[in-house]
């Protein structure tokens, strides 16, 4: 009996502020590389047409069906910091959520950034520790299950995170890694002793891409249609992992993602094989059935479900290797403000600006980057970089 | 399909683009079969053709540079004459060939051409494509646009069966500015033959007529304010009534040490600082295409376009700017110089996407628009 594994990944970047090689060295002081006003509306955008009204719908939901309907969440720092912030009763509805039960959390570095794939993991281990603290402070909870910034994993990854005392770990269910075998299982690397959730991509993305797509051929995709090809799955568990913004802001109100999300459960229920389930009780549940050998990191971003996305050209190799050498810098002269920053800075949204990935997913990349093209970005996020140094030096 | 295409310009004769885009769209029509006669003013150079489909017939002399700003004196003068004149040869002279060859349409490019273009299609009842190139708008750089040459634009294109524009910037002029009907005009964008790498030197590049469409004077004052931190060479490439108003902008502003002025280059001069500049600018004040930056990708040079140009529509591998935005202007050139992975990823997904801009697939679009009328 497959059970239904909901999780949502909700996170907003500290996007930054227009920086020309003529601002370096001007002394500008480094918080204002981030642009708070785009940043704030972005955020109460975003909050108003997804975060709230899907927090709402899914308190309802839970209440409905007592609990049985279960989801799990991974909030980033940088998110939480905004909540903070700009809307702190956004905090409280999560926590409202967490308080039924039937909400899981996830745990992943807090700033969501690319640590994990740094020449050393001290860095990576740091910013977990800061979202286990973070999670601990709001939720009074230590999360089970680990999923690394868009689901970066390779075997490293994943005994670092068994090291740190994980119980599980999540990646993208992609061929590449499993070749005839089913995503709809646990596995284990075969390295560390955690065990590994993989992403159903082709049910994920249903939802997160097609729901909208009229020309796909599920079009339009019905809770009962739905529940009906989850309940025709074979498998221990069906992992449908999400950005949460699918809900109301990639797919507007106006497509009925609403409706489908509040008609899924019934629809679920229907099917006597079918049930949710939570990150947690699914690695405590089942076991795994194989392993899983992964040199070579994989995520679940773009078509080619590697790292290609932020390490794919020439310009993001050039400012991953100038954030690295002034994380070495930083460490030395342990200033905690710039520390911060560098953190901040780290985010991996940045250098997803930068891809020049083909016209495909192209076109994804464009639709969440505040820049023009990746030449834009790269000049300013480089130049920021830049003037950090100067400023690292001084 | 027989075409008769009137022109005016075609390599080695080079006033702009426009050469450029004849060569290259006759020569691939000839490979694909379409009879092509190009009808264009004969000039001191030699025109060579090695396509059997395709015959260069030479009408009366002129050495004009029509893409030139005429001074108020000329309007009334050579200038005009010369351009009535090559016109009514033309008619005659197509008229004569049709009688023989029986053309299935008459092409003609911009208004230098659009009168024998309208004549022809009246005299022998065949259809009239004409191409848009540039628009008096854009040669006037929106500023004082002379209502004679609007006229006889127009007139060309109500007249025409369907309009081929460069991009759909020009397409939107056209429809705005002419109030002609958007469902006529078929948008094909240019191409190049890419030139090939070189090895590149401290330079960055302005190359193009200089009149004020091209806006070589936003290039010096980016220049000014790029050479506040770095040392590099500027290199204004071209002529035009703009020359030594440029010259004079380059002594106020007190970098001429730093400024090549080249003044007209021969093809293979031309072909040569493409592949030695490091960065490549084209900050036209108002441009239909901007064959140049194909040009200068396709010898792995970083390029800077005007926001507006219809090359930024079509070409992702490039930067962008407003065109009077120097400061920003300014950045990216000292960006491109800083930066070696900026530089080294536009040159080499520039040089990857210049290979979709083939004169093949403009013959083909083409093709498809003369199928639209015979």
């Amino acid at each position: 009996m497959p059970s239904v594994c909901f999780y949502f990944e909700v996170h907003q970047p500290m996007r930054l502020n227009r920086f020309s090689v003529f601002h370096i060295g001007k002394n500008i002081h480094p918080m204002n590389y981030f642009n708070q006003t785009l940043n704030k509306n972005i955020f109460e955008k975003v909050a108003n047409k997804c975060y709230l009204p899907t927090n709402n719908l899914l308190l309802k939901l839970i209440d409905q069906y007592k609990g049985e309907f279960k989801v799990s969440f991974s909030l980033t720092g940088t998110f939480v910091e905004y909540c903070q912030q700009y809307m702190p009763s956004l905090i409280e509805s999560f926590q409202q959520l967490f308080s039924t039960g039937s909400v899981d959390l996830i745990e992943e570095t807090y700033f969501h950034s690319l640590a994990s794939l740094y020449d050393e993991l001290d860095e990576f281990e740091e910013q977990v520790l800061m979202h286990r603290e973070m999670i601990k402070q709001l939720f009074n909870y230590r999360p089970m299950v680990f999923r690394n910034t868009e689901a970066i994993y390779d075997n490293r990854i994943a005994r670092k995170v068994a090291d740190m005392g994980y119980k599980g770990i999540i990646t993208e269910g992609t061929e590449k890694i499993l070749g005839w075998k089913s995503p709809n299982y646990l596995y284990k690397p075969i390295n560390a002793n955690i065990k590994v959730l993989l992403r159903n991509y082709t049910l994920s993305d249903d939802i997160g891409f097609r729901f909208s797509a009229q020309g796909w051929v599920g079009f339009p995709l019905t809770a009962d249609k739905y529940a009906k090809w989850m309940a025709n799955t074979p498998g221990d568990i069906i992992n449908l992992f999400m950005d949460y913004e699918t809900f109301g802001e990639h797919h507007w109100p106006e497509t009925g993602i609403f409706d489908f999300l509040e008609h899924l459960p019934e629809e679920v229920f229907k099917h006597e094989n079918l049930e949710f389930i939570t990150v947690s009780e699914a690695v405590k549940r089942y076991e795994p059935v194989g392993e899983i050998d992964v040199p070579w990191a994989i995520s679940w971003a773009d078509e080619q479900r590697d790292v290609s996305t932020w390490l794919g050209n020439e310009m993001q190799h050039a400012c991953f290797r100038e954030l690295q050498d002034i994380g070495k810098k930083l460490k030395e002269k342990g200033d905690r403000d710039l520390l911060n920053i560098w953190r901040k800075l780290q985010t991996s949204d940045h250098l997803y600006y930068i891809s020049t990935k083909g016209f495909e997913d192209g076109a994804v990349h464009q639709y969440f980057s505040p820049y023009d093209d990746p030449y834009d970005g790269f000049i300013n996020y480089m130049n920021i970089l830049q003037d950090f140094k100067q400023q690292l030096i001084q | 399909m027989k075409v008769a295409m009137i022109g005016w310009e075609y390599p080695p004769f080079k006033a702009g683009g426009l050469a450029t885009h004849c060569l290259g769209l006759t020569s691939s029509l000839a490979d694909k079969n379409i009879l092509v006669d190009f009808y264009m003013p004969k000039t001191k150079h030699r025109v060579y053709n090695n396509k059997g489909n395709l015959r260069i017939i030479e009408v009366g002399e002129t050495e004009i540079y029509p893409y030139d700003r005429p001074d108020e004196k000329d309007l009334s003068g050579a200038f005009f004459e010369s351009v009535y004149k090559y016109n009514n040869l033309v008619v005659q002279k197509v008229s004569r060939k049709h009688d023989i060859v029986k053309y299935d349409l008459i092409h003609v490019h911009d208004w230098l051409t659009m009168k024998a273009g309208i004549a022809l299609k009246e005299k022998l009842g065949i259809p009239l494509i004409v191409s848009i190139h540039s628009t008096e708008y854009d040669r006037s750089g929106w500023l004082y646009p002379n209502q004679w040459f609007i006229d006889i634009e127009r007139e060309g294109m109500e007249k025409a069966d369907l309009i081929i524009t460069v991009s759909h910037f020009t397409k939107r002029t056209i429809v705005e500015k002419y109030g002609i009907n958007p469902d006529k005009i078929r948008v094909i964008h240019n191409a190049v033959y890419p030139l090939g790498e070189g090895e590149k030197k401290n330079l960055v590049l302005f190359l193009g007529r200089l009149t004020i469409q091209k806006g070589a004077e936003f290039f010096l004052k980016a220049a000014k304010k790029v050479l506040e931190y770095e040392n590099t060479k500027f290199v204004v490439a071209g002529t035009g009534d703009m020359f030594h108003r440029l010259v004079d902008t380059a002594v106020h502003l007190g970098i001429a040490n730093n400024v090549i002025f080249t003044g007209r280059l021969t093809d293979e001069e031309v072909r040569h600082i493409y592949q030695i500049a490091s960065v490549y600018v084209m900050p036209s004040v108002s441009e239909p295409f901007g064959i140049t930056a194909l040009e200068a990708a396709s010898a792995g040079t970083p390029t800077i376009v005007s926001k507006t140009a219809g090359v930024a529509e079509a070409f992702k591998n490039c930067l962008k700017v407003d065109f009077w935005d120097v400061d920003e202007m300014a950045n990216k050139i000292i960006s491109l110089l800083r930066y070696d992975a900026l530089r080294n990823t536009l040159a080499k997904e520039g040089k990857r996407e210049i290979m979709l801009f083939t004169w093949d697939r403009v013959a083909d679009k083409t093709i498809e628009v003369y199928r639209e009328v015979v």
